[in-house]
């Protein structure tokens, strides 16, 4: 699991760039919680086996949400969401929705843990790592796409049953709360990732700022 | 260096939350020269050792042009600066955003990769590296590895490792021109696209806001 932070961090970012005029500190605040909100199936893998990147960081969650806004927005003559909160409304559950799946999902999904994509329909985790080069002996170097056993071509770590996304709510397989085990809430894991922090944290305060 | 569509990925990524009114295809134009344009810096390469990544990957230009565009846009007065006379607000904006883009999307990146940057070049010729993490845990507390200090305990001498590794004359930072050191005729060229899952993440990131931002622009047409 990537730090909650740097979810939180890239979905900063994916709101300053989408709400446009809808933004405030009420969209921004509703815009990072959409990317933390994954983060939070951790806490039910305490009851649930395996939970942690897979309960809610489903694409079925985010689909039906998909469906549901694209029915209420685009379909209906008068959408329930635009009566009730006008075009801010809308405007924000659309880019939350994408904050969600880019910048809550998505992190983790490029990272060797992986994210179970169709829980509970598809149980196993696939991750999105490898190598894209162009090399002028070898040709296009790839590793990102593998045929494996699993349904995608992406390189899979296991099932809910045998493989164990550890998070500080839930460091060691298995559920149930442990007392007396070590446990690490994790900011940032690399240079990088503190990188994309500072900056979001940058230009959330220039538009806040600007706001004013 | 990260390829450079990551780093136009998330240039993409952090001007189209900056730019506001001045996002259009001419800020996004100069916005890409100017995530280019370091790498240049390899092509000295041939001539100088360790070009690549200190001649252009420093903190001095952004220091630099900081202070000119302070004193451009906000010190001297609306009326006389030359920047806002040539090209209006839309110039200002651009100008202010391009300085961020470089310094967040191209050099502090490139700092926490391979062996950094040559952070102070030329004032002060020493290659840096970010490294670490940064977690609260159950049994240390807050723990942060990027800085490291330690106390000699026999001498009670205290060294700080902020990730220094090197001069231009001692380090090579790998780059399509020139794989090591010491190149080879028969070196293959590799041109890295995405050397992990986090790179391709954000080259993926900037082409989604792109895409995402004309969805928006055909609906309110």
């Amino acid at each position: 699991m990537a730090p909650t932070l740097v979810n939180v961090a890239v979905g900063v970012l994916l709101g300053l760039a989408l709400l446009g005029a809808a933004f405030d500190r009420r969209s921004i605040l509703v815009v990072a919680l959409a990317a933390a909100a994954p983060d939070l199936d951790a806490v039910a893998s305490l009851a649930i086996e395996g939970a942690t990147n897979a309960l809610f960081h489903t694409l079925l969650l985010p689909g039906v949400a998909f469906v549901g806004l694209y029915w209420d927005t685009c379909y209906r003559e008068r959408s329930w969401l635009g009566e009730r909160y006008g075009w801010y409304g809308v405007r924000v559950a659309w880019v939350a929705l994408a904050a969600y799946v880019v910048a809550g999902i998505g992190v983790d999904l490029f990272r060797p843990d992986g994210v179970n994509l169709l829980y509970p329909l598809h149980d196993r985790f696939y991750a999105v790592v490898g190598t894209f080069l162009l090399s002028s002996q070898d040709g296009i170097y790839l590793t990102f796409v593998e045929r494996g056993e699993g349904l995608l071509w992406l390189t899979s770590p296991g099932t809910t049953a045998d493989h164990h996304v550890a998070s500080w709510v839930n460091p060691t397989p298995g559920t149930g709360l442990e007392t007396g085990v070590e446990r690490e809430l994790h900011l940032v894991r690399t240079g990088w990732q503190l990188i994309v922090v500072s900056a979001a944290t940058v230009a959330l305060a220039v538009r806040l700022w600007e706001e004013r | 260096m990260p390829s450079t569509v990551v780093h136009a990925g998330f240039a993409i990524l952090l001007a189209a939350g900056l730019l506001k009114g001045a996002f259009d295809r001419r800020a996004l134009a100069i916005l890409l020269v100017i995530v280019v344009l370091p790498e240049a810096d390899t092509l000295v390469g041939p001539w100088m050792d360790g070009a690549h990544r200190a001649l252009l990957h420093n903190l001095t230009i952004p220091i630099v042009a900081g202070v000119w565009l302070t004193w451009d846009t906000y010190l001297r007065g609306p009326d006389r600066s030359w920047l806002r006379g040539r090209w209006g607000d839309w110039g200002v904006r651009v100008a202010w955003v391009a300085l961020f883009v470089h310094l967040f999307a191209h050099v502090l990146l490139d700092w926490a990769h391979l062996e950094g940057i040559n952070v102070f070049y030329p004032i002060y010729d020493r290659f840096f590296r970010l490294e670490g993490e940064l977690l609260v845990s159950s049994s240390e507390g807050f723990v942060q590895t990027f800085v490291e200090i330690q106390t000699d305990p026999e001498t009670g001498e205290r060294t700080t490792d902020a990730g220094a590794v090197g001069t231009t004359a001692d380090t090579h930072v790998a780059n399509p021109v020139e794989l090591s050191d010491e190149p080879e005729p028969d070196d293959p060229i590799l041109l890295p696209i995405a050397e992990s899952g986090w790179q391709l993440y954000l080259a993926l990131t900037g082409l989604f806001v792109l895409v995402a931002r004309r969805f928006q622009d055909r609906r309110e047409e």
